[in-house]
């Protein structure tokens, strides 16, 4: 069948409807499934209608959790002041403030490994250990991090960099080895010092590698962050979604997982278009 | 008397192949270069060509005797020698004029110091002063903010010349640069790399496996042999000074000077002679 083989064009149309193929037939599953159950059972909450989500994502971005004792002018507030202190918003925030300290925890892993890729004895004295920690399940270590370091921030904090800080610093070392030696000797014919041609050859050349490996990365910091919140952690995303297990809210559990779907998205996204900007010659390389 | 540039004394390189085991690359190399020669190292593929120039660079390491260049031996690569590289010449991530500045501006302006007034007025003459070799290199304005990846294979390399050349090296040497470029382009880049030759007076050290490029292009032809075996390494076969051949030499002239030094870069019998391939074919074969 011509269709499936390896010099098949699709067209447009083709491509579009069946890049979306899959999507539609997900969701069409689910409004059956719903139908059927809400058919025998009108309470269902394994899968909750969409008007049921709707109401409940509404709560969620406009009423605060049920933690924070919600007073009587809470409802006359402006809308942004009742945004602001809403569940979803509290949540959002305690979760990014999370994520964004653990990501820019990883720019001196960036800088770590390109010093062991290009300084010898320091790449001596990191690699093997670097390489040993990589192997490491980082999940295995969160009873010795609450232990060390209590079941604060910091905790979830440094099980994201240990989780993923080995991975980029090694993913650094082999970028940085990759550049090819002809432009290290041309650097120094040109006059350049060691820290001239690693900062200004070598690291500016693998920076949207770099970014791009850390983008990779991002669901990995997502998975390590989402652990430490639903083990131990008073707000979060992430609490949130294992504090309505609890109770079978699967009408905010599904636009929750949705919502955290859109954010990670949005910053992939987001660095990727900052990536584009500030490397064109990469894009087009 | 002309200045000694590059002084080789009895060089031997040895690579190490298995536990306790070294293949020899070179043998006894003996070589002076003098200053403003343009001189051009031909031999077949895995002779050690790229290797000499490696050690001429300080890239590389003899397993035993002298490499001084400038007088004096020294420990890794530096400003004394230019290069260009048959690939990777440029630098990706910049364009074509922050390719050319980017030595002078890492020479002369350090830190913050681009930021003060001396330091833009500085940098406005790097810029004015790298837009003039690319120009001479036969660059338009319009490519100086072009990226490596947006010039063909030949611009690419008059770019490479023209960032070697700004920071006027006492010695250029250059490996296999036109090797990649189609022979209209190879013969446009060896006409001008000549005329900069003449302009400069700088030393250059030209690695090529074209015999005719060779002989057109250098001052003194400096072939390597391997001996038969292959146990001995590469030594000086031929060391050849033709100061009158070029592109428009005599073309009778140009094929016997090919044959004579395709002859010498043959592979030696341990007595010393060529083996016995027939010189015949190969002279004016080159491409």
């Amino acid at each position: 069948m011509n269709l499936l083989r390896i010099h098949a064009q699709p067209g447009r149309a083709a491509t579009w409807t069946l890049s979306w193929f899959l999507f539609a037939a997900g969701v069409a599953l689910y409004f059956y499934t719903t139908q059927q159950r809400h058919r025998e059972n009108p309470d269902d909450r394994v899968t909750p209608s969409v008007s049921q989500m709707v109401q409940a994502f509404k709560d969620a971005v406009s009423k605060p959790s049920e933690e924070v004792q919600a007073d009587d002018t809470s409802a006359s507030q402006p809308l942004w002041e009742r945004i602001r202190t809403s569940m979803l918003w509290t949540d959002s925030v305690a979760t990014g403030r999370r994520f964004l300290i653990s990501v820019a925890l990883l720019f001196p892993a960036v800088l770590l490994g390109l010093q062991m890729a290009m300084f010898p004895y320091i790449g001596a004295f990191f690699l093997r250990f670097c390489l040993f920690f990589d192997k490491i399940v980082a999940l295995s270590l969160l009873p010795i991090l609450f232990i060390a370091f209590g079941i604060d921030e910091l905790s979830k904090i440094m099980l994201i960099v240990i989780g993923v800080a080995p991975t980029i610093i090694l993913d650094t070392y082999n970028l940085s080895k990759s550049v090819p030696s002809e432009q290290i000797v041309k650097g120094f014919t040109l006059g350049a010092d060691d820290q001239a041609i690693t900062y200004r050859i070598v690291l500016p050349q693998i920076m949207p590698r770099i970014l791009n490996g850390i983008r990779l990365q991002l669901k990995t910091v997502m998975c390590f962050l989402f652990a430490g919140e639903m083990i131990a952690s008073t707000d979060g995303l992430a609490y949130r979604i294992a504090l309505l297990r609890r109770h079978m809210g699967m009408d905010t559990i599904l636009p929750y997982v949705l919502w955290v779907a859109l954010l990670l998205f949005l910053v992939d996204l987001g660095m990727n278009v900052l990536n584009r900007k500030l490397h064109p010659w990469f894009q087009e390389a | 008397m002309a200045q000694v540039a590059v002084r080789l004394e009895d060089v031997h390189v040895d690579y190490p192949v298995q536990a306790g085991a070294t293949r020899k690359i070179l043998y006894g190399i003996d070589l002076e270069i003098e200053s403003g020669e343009f001189v051009s190292i031909v031999g077949q593929t895995g002779c050690g060509k790229s290797t000499l120039l490696r050690l001429i660079l300080a890239e590389e390491k003899p397993t035993s005797g002298r490499v001084l260049v400038g007088g004096r031996e020294r420990s890794q690569p530096d400003r004394y020698c230019g290069y260009v590289p048959q690939r990777y010449s440029l630098f990706p991530d910049k364009t074509v004029l922050n390719n050319v500045t980017f030595g002078p501006e890492v020479t002369g302006l350090n830190g913050f110091s681009r930021l003060t007034p001396e330091g833009r007025k500085r940098l406005r003459e790097y810029r004015e002063d790298a837009m003039r070799y690319l120009r001479h290199t036969g660059l338009m304005d319009a490519d100086a903010r072009k990226y490596p990846h947006q010039l063909s294979g030949g611009m690419q390399q008059r770019v490479a010349i023209a960032q070697a050349l700004i920071m006027k090296p006492p010695v250029l040497l250059m490996d296999e640069a036109f090797s990649a470029l189609d022979p209209g382009t190879r013969a446009g880049m060896q006409r001008l790399i000549h005329e900069l030759w003449r302009e400069s007076g700088t030393t250059i050290v030209f690695v090529t496996h074209n015999t005719r490029e060779a002989v057109c292009l250098g001052t003194r032809i400096i072939a390597l042999a391997k001996e038969e075996s292959g146990e001995q390494g590469s030594s000086v076969a031929l060391d050849l000074s033709v100061p009158h051949a070029n592109f428009d030499s005599d073309e009778e002239e140009i094929r016997r000077l090919i044959g004579e030094v395709e002859a010498a870069t043959l592979p030696r019998s341990a007595s010393g002679d060529a083996c016995s391939q027939s010189v015949a074919v190969h002279a004016g074969s080159s491409d």
